[in-house]
């Protein structure tokens, strides 16, 4: 196997989007909150109103549209440009599904199977179909599994309350513990970092939500089946990167390679996110641009640009 | 330039790579399951307007259940936000498709009086955006009093925690002194409390602050619940124009 | 727990010694000297409509109120931790009546370091949510701005309690509140279709925690014990406006009635019996007045102690 490489600077552009925009969403959840007087945080409905498949449901559902909508045009217009850059550079879920598939182990030859293109990546456009036509008909249940409202509905209504109740009962338990020597407790020190975690981050009181077992459950075998497939959801379940899939299968900035360089080590593939087979034709509707194919090609045979060919076969 | 009129013209003749390789039949059948969804959805008693499920409480704000059901996307964003935790993701309260869309269940949580948060944050407007004067006069449903649990009404004690958490101006809650005797044959007055109908919006402060638990001594159904023409009871009611 | 009763009978014996010691002094002292009152009902002459007017009222009313029963100094000492309990139970605005005046609190926030308290807090356990009604009841930003702190209660901090009352033998209370200095309780007087009116000793309920709506089933004796156990430094009553129906959440303004008075005392019953009379009602018709002057702990007949009453 030829030797990893360093890490391209637009790859580490790339993370740093995406911690960005993950770390974005979790603030925006936070805020989802009462404010004085009577105010709601509304800040994370920014991503809703980026989300296209919320706005084309929505529209063929009701015959409305909310205005704040349009602004997944923006990320319509861009993706006919780019193709799938949302799902790797903006998408939270996608961020944390990404963090998920990196911490799998395994010799690089397991990657390799399990990171390549396959076919059941269709069903996520069959999804697509079955979601757009039910909303043709009346029943908006694209949110069922559109990626931000799973991510935010499981947070707010399972995995939220339980890191709230985790760490409001290790807290709990220092202080009636009330372990230390003589004068020194170390609620001097816990009491403090409670406060100030009751002031930004736990909730006012502890929320219990009914379903929430079925909630958080599937938002736990989700994330756990990145370990399977890298990004399961991303590839193969996620309605919105269907979308995007079809918008973007004809993009401008497309995976050039220069064909002489190239010496099929497959090393491409390893760090696929997309399972958009780089090593075999490329498939622009499965590529996140994650550049990662670009980063770890020992050969350097691989270039993203405007009107690039894939030429490997 | 002449990359970007062959990405123009590949839009009218896609490449290869640019293919989904989507099987016609297969879209074909993922279409049908869509319709099939839809049918089913469409099966539950509820879309018959003959029967109405009396746990189906929408916050206040929220469209006609079709209307609702076509706009919601389940983002669980007024669940978030509600700050007494009174809205929680629906199981088969609203039907198949009603799966996870927000119901008010009042023995978790009330809707207070003066808040309006969830019609704040609904990306979609499922729930409408209304100010808190409009809310105010919003019935969600109706209060009832099960007097087989009441301790004025079944085991003569005071109470009156329902009326004394009511927020509506004037209290949708009433009493008529009873005269009642205890387990020792003891004489005593007890305020036993009525709901008035015309006046209780549903708000389930009653329900959740009853001292009788598992289930409450005052409960709210669905019935009287503005935005449902049908699920009425009163003469009153706005659908008949009278009262 | 004996720290508490230790706490409660150093009250009890402040309360009682006030009037004696004095009395000791030599010959001079055959003459008793004027004992400081324990009662005073302030009422301002006019009846200002505009926002300002009536902060300016609540704030006169008070400062004249305790002053009139010798200054905040006969109650807060130098370096006293102060626990100041008003009614923030309901997510309602100043003007509907259902929680305390937030001039009357930061008022009092403000005496309390000007007699030298090291720190001052005010609180409430609400009915609705805290973060709510904090804010709305303008209490918060007016007692933050007097300088205090103002915590929303800590769950864990609720601490079962013996009470060893008539009723109640233990009850969860909230330990910080019990185990500061002092307790200055600030009800607000309003219309309660049970007891007919709740005032200080049932604003009390405000420091504990627990299945608090039992307590109706007895209010009478409960609240009784309650004020036993708690015994507040000083009570003052806001009567500035006062809800006569609807109580005690009330809503409707036509409900909110002015009565421009505030009332301050060291006698819970006391006190408690004057905003009885002011809200139309007899003192004796109310269960915990009663049951308090029958159990000592005050006077229901409020004129037997002669109470100051000044005209502002």
């Amino acid at each position: 196997m030829a030797k990893k490489q360093k890490t391209s600077w637009i790859v580490w552009l790339r993370r740093l989007a995406q911690t960005g925009f993950f770390l974005l969403f979790c603030y925006l959840f936070l805020q989802t909150v009462y404010h004085p007087i009577n105010q709601a945080g509304r800040g994370v409905t920014f991503f809703f109103n980026l989300d296209p498949l919320v706005a084309l449901n929505s529209w063929l559902a009701s015959h409305v549209l909310v205005g704040a909508m349009l602004l997944s045009l923006v990320t319509l217009l861009v993706t006919l440009v780019c193709g799938r850059w949302f799902c790797g550079w903006v998408c939270p879920f996608g961020a944390l599904h990404n963090f998920f598939t990196s911490l799998r182990g395994g010799p690089a030859k397991q990657k390799l199977e399990a990171g390549g293109y396959h076919p059941w990546q269709k069903a996520k456009y069959y999804l697509l179909v079955a979601f757009l036509v039910a909303a043709l008909l009346g029943a908006d249940v694209v949110g069922w599994l559109d990626p931000f409202s799973f991510f935010f509905r499981s947070l707010s209504t399972s995995i939220y309350p339980a890191i709230n109740k985790a760490l409001v009962a290790v807290f709990t338990w220092v202080y009636d513990a009330n372990p230390g020597v003589g004068p020194v407790r170390l609620t001097l020190v816990t009491e403090p970092v409670y406060g100030f975690l009751r002031k930004y981050l736990l909730a006012a009181t502890q929320p219990y939500y009914l379903g929430s077992l079925l909630i958080g459950s599937l938002f736990v075998a989700v994330v756990a089946l990145n370990f399977w497939r890298a990004r399961f959801w991303c590839r193969y379940v996620c309605p919105l990167g269907g979308l995007l899939g079809v918008v973007g299968k004809n993009p401008l900035v497309r995976l050039n390679k220069h064909q002489e360089k190239c010496n099929n080590c497959r090393l491409c593939l390893v760090d696929c996110q997309g399972g958009a087979a780089p090593d075999r034709g490329w498939r622009p509707s499965e590529c996140f641009y994650c550049w990662n194919c670009k980063s770890d090609c020992p050969a350097q045979a691989i270039t993203f640009n405007a009107g690039g060919r894939p030429d490997a076969h | 330039m002449n990359h970007f009129s062959k990405w123009i013209a590949d839009f009218l003749h896609p490449p290869k790579e640019a293919r989904l390789d989507l099987g016609r039949r297969a879209v074909l059948g993922a279409g049908l399951a869509g319709v099939g969804a839809k049918l089913l959805f469409g099966v539950a008693p509820e879309a018959s307007k003959r029967t109405f499920n009396p746990a189906l409480i929408r916050p206040p704000g929220a469209l006609g259940e079709d209307d609702f059901l076509a706009r919601c996307i389940r983002c669980g964003e007024c669940m978030k936000v509600c700050p007494t935790n009174a809205i929680h993701p629906a199981s088969l309260e609203g039907g198949f498709g009603g799966l996870w869309t927000p119901l008010v269940v009042t023995s978790l949580g009330y809707c207070d009086y003066e808040c309006n948060l969830c019609s704040q944050v609904c990306p979609t407007r499922a729930i409408r955006q209304i100010e808190v004067a409009e809310k105010q006069k919003i019935k969600i449903g109706l209060a009832y009093i099960d007097r087989s649990r009441c301790l004025p009404w079944a085991y003569s004690k005071t109470c009156i925690v329902c009326e004394e958490h009511c927020p509506t101006p004037k209290k949708a809650i009433w009493f008529e002194e009873v005269e009642v005797r205890n387990i020792q044959g003891e004489k005593l007055t007890v305020k036993q409390p009525r709901v008035d109908a015309e006046l209780c919006i549903g708000c389930g402060i009653c329900e959740v602050k009853c001292p009788v638990k598992a289930p409450a001594a005052v409960r709210v159904t669905s019935v009287g619940e503005s935005r449902n023409p049908e699920n009425q009871m009163l003469l009153s009611s706005d659908s008949y124009g009278v009262g | 727990m004996a720290h508490i009763d230790r706490r409660n009978f150093l009250k009890a014996g402040v309360t009682a010694g006030a009037g004696f010691g004095v009395g000791l002094l030599g010959p001079q002292s055959l003459i008793p000297s004027p004992q400081p009152p324990a009662l005073s009902i302030a009422h301002y002459k006019s009846s200002p409509a505009d926002p300002d007017g009536i902060a300016e009222e609540a704030k006169r009313l008070t400062r004249q109120a305790v002053d009139a029963l010798g200054g905040m100094g006969r109650f807060v000492s130098k370096g006293n931790v102060v626990w100041i309990k008003p009614d923030i139970g309901w997510d309602r605005r100043p003007e509907q009546a259902a929680t305390t005046n937030p001039d009357v609190v930061a008022t009092l926030v403000e005496m309390c370091y000007q007699a030298g308290a090291k720190k001052v807090l005010v609180s409430d356990n609400p009915c609705n949510p805290a973060r709510l009604s904090y804010p709305r009841s303008g209490i918060q930003p007016a007692a933050e701005k007097a300088g205090a702190e103002v915590p929303f209660l800590d769950e864990r901090k609720f601490r079962r309690m013996s009470l060893n009352g008539k009723v109640l033998k233990e009850w969860e209370v909230y330990q910080d509140i019990v185990e500061a200095d002092r307790l200055i309780n600030v009800p607000i007087a309003k219309n309660h279709n049970l007891c007919l009116a709740t005032l200080g000793m049932k604003n009390l309920m405000g420091v504990i925690g627990g299945a608090r709506n039992r307590l109706h089933q007895d209010l009478g004796g409960t609240l009784a014990d309650l004020a036993a156990f708690l015994k507040p430094r000083l009570v003052v009553l806001d009567a500035i406006r006062v809800l006569t129906a609807n109580g005690p959440v009330g809503g409707n303004l036509a409900d909110v009635k002015r009565k421009d008075t505030l009332v301050a005392g060291v006698d819970q019953v006391a006190v408690d019996a004057v905003g009885a009379t002011l809200l139309g009602y007899k003192p004796d018709s109310i269960g915990y007045i009663v049951q308090g002057s029958a159990r000592g702990l005050g006077a229901m007949d409020f004129k037997s102690l002669s109470p100051r009453q000044i005209e502002v």
